[in-house]
This record gives C-alpha cells, structure tokens and sequence, in this order.
C-alpha cells in the first residue's frame, strides 16, 4: 500500500492490514504529529507526551495484526493513545508534577496566535484572554471531560469516533461534553 | 420553549452546550437565528474555541520542533567523545610502538654498561699486581 496518497488514507480504512507492516513508517509520519499533539494538550509535559507518543506506536505496530477495520487508523491510534495517557495519568509521580503545575504560572498558549488577525487590538486581547480561560479550564476538568473535550474541539472528531477512540457510549460522551463546555465557559465568564 | 416565549429568555448555559455541540433543537436554532445576543454569545465562544484550537495546533508544532532541535546540542558532546576515542587510540598506538621500542634502547643500554664492566674487570684481572702495591711494582721494574 503506497501511503502517499494522504487525504485517502485519513479517512479511508486500510484495506491491506498486511501493509501496515510495509509501510509503517509512512503511517508514523502521518498521524506522529496528531498523536504528540493530543498527548501533549492532555498531559501538557513534553517528555510524557513523547513518551506517549513513541508507545502509541510501538503498541499498534506490535498489534497490528489486530487492526479489525472497524474504525479509521486515526481513531484506533487515538483509542491507544487514549489508554496510554490514561495509564499515565494514574501514576502518581505525575499527578503530583500536574498539582504543582496547577498552582505554577500557566503555559501561555494564548500567545501563539491571535496576532495577525484584522481585528482591534482590544478584540485580539479578549480573545487572547478567552483562549487563555479555555485552556486554563481545560487543564482543571476531570480526566473523562478533558478527553472528550480535546479529542472534539483540537482534534475534530466526531462523536461516533470519539466513542470508538474512547471506549465510551455516545451519551456518555455527550454528557462529558456539556460538562465540559459548561466548565470552560464559566471558566471565561469569571476571567472576563 | 414554545413559540411566545422562545425570544424572551435568551439561552442557558445547557442550550449554548446544545447548539456548540451541533444538535440544538429546531426551536433553538429558531431563537438564535432571531436573537442577536444569542448569536454574538455563540459567535464570540465558536470564535474562541476556534483560536483555542489554532492556538494548541501552534504550541504543539513549536514543542515537536523544540523537541527534535534538543539533539543538536547532544550531538556535541558526541564528536568531543568521538575526538577523545581518536586520542585514545592514538595514545595506545604511541604505548604499543615505545613499548616495542624501549626495550630495545634498554637493552643496548644494558649491553653497553656491560661492555665497560668487563672492559674494568679485564683491566683489574689483568693487572699483575693489585693498585695498592703498583709503586712497589714501579721500584721492582726500576731495578
């Protein structure tokens, strides 16, 4: 399977579970940013979300001869990396690294963006302040939230393949997803 | 929210949930298509959760770059060890050949202290008479 063609491989499911193996490399060039990146929005420490990461792949490689189809290869990643920074959060070493991180000055990702938008330069400072207070909610939801929240609104998946990724049922996931929204926009009407 | 009221009230915290998670009812959807307030709340969060993704996507490629830039520095140290092996063997290679070298000079060194021992035993073998007493002998080869 050529895995140049990366719009089809995306959103189609491989039809050859055997070239996975061939071509596993292509597979990791692909969907490596998208994993890092989840993992790192959820555990927000680059070491962990590398770690994350490397295992997310050594776990489908390994059982890729698993892989049933049923879901795109970018939500069956996404279900590893689920697990994975499930097991990583239960560990206590890094819950006491995320306590710590809570009451430290927070990652200023708001900074990232925003600057060249023709907008006022108090239009660009509320929304900085907004993006600040998602970000800042983000970090303090339950760990169930936070997922489905991420995996929603910085992934882009639906809800169908948010169940898959998470092993969740759509309600359920739903329900952690009107928490969550509630969450963040308390969290933005108290820091505005 | 019946079809009176629906523009009364403007939405709660669940019904702006509702319509950012795409599913609002048709009688939602009705009052924010005529409620200004509404929609700018939607607008504003739509537009905010929107940055907020942008504003992830940037910070997670600087991190990936950040994190693949962190074995330059390391690469470093890697050609300083890679001198210091060079030095190394270098060194031994100057052990091996002094230490074939060496014992060669020691030895003519040897042979040669050697050489003026026996030259000085000869000397005193063959002396007729002990040091002490060459005057003596002087006298007797006078006579």
């Amino acid at each position: 399977m050529q895995l140049s063609a990366t719009s089809e491989l995306e959103h189609a499911v491989p039809r050859d579970v055997a070239a996975l193996a061939g071509d596993f490399e292509a597979l990791v060039r692909l969907y490596r940013p998208k994993v890092f990146r989840f993992a790192l929005a959820s555990l927000r420490d680059l070491d962990a979300a590398e770690t994350v990461t490397q295992d997310c792949f050594l776990r489908a490689y390994q059982a890729r001869d698993r892989f049933r189809q049923d879901c795109s290869m970018h939500t069956w990643l996404m279900q590893i990396a689920v697990n994975l920074i499930r097991d990583h959060t239960r560990n206590r070493r890094f819950q006491f690294w995320r306590r710590a991180r809570l009451t430290a000055k927070p990652v200023d990702v708001a900074g990232q963006t925003i600057a060249d938008r023709a907008q006022s330069p108090e239009a660009q400072a509320l929304l900085k302040e907004r993006v600040a207070a998602i970000w800042s909610a983000a970090e303090r939801l339950p760990q169930k939230q936070r997922t489905v929240f991420l995996l929603r609104f910085v992934e882009d998946m639906d809800l169908l393949d948010i169940a898959v990724a998470t092993g969740m049922r759509e309600g359920t996931i739903k329900s952690h997803l009107f928490r969550a929204v509630r969450a963040v926009r308390e969290r933005i009407g108290e820091a505005i | 929210m019946n079809s009176r009221n629906y523009l009364l009230k403007h939405l709660s915290s669940e019904q702006v949930s509702e319509c950012i998670l795409g599913q609002p009812s048709p009688a939602l959807a009705q009052h924010v298509q005529d409620c200004p307030m509404c929609q700018a709340e939607l607008g504003n969060f739509r537009e905010a959760l929107g940055e907020f993704r942008g504003a992830v996507r940037a910070w997670s490629n600087d991190q990936a770059k950040a994190a693949l830039d962190i074995p330059a520095p390391v690469s470093q140290p890697r050609s300083i060890a890679s001198h210091q092996l060079a030095w190394a063997v270098l060194i031994a290679v100057v052990c091996v050949i002094a230490s074939f070298i060496m014992p060669r000079h020691g030895a003519e060194n040897a042979a040669a202290s050697d050489a003026v021992l026996l030259n000085q035993v000869d000397a005193q073998v063959s002396r007729t008479a002990p040091t002490s007493l060459e005057p003596l002998m002087k006298l007797v080869v006078q006579e």
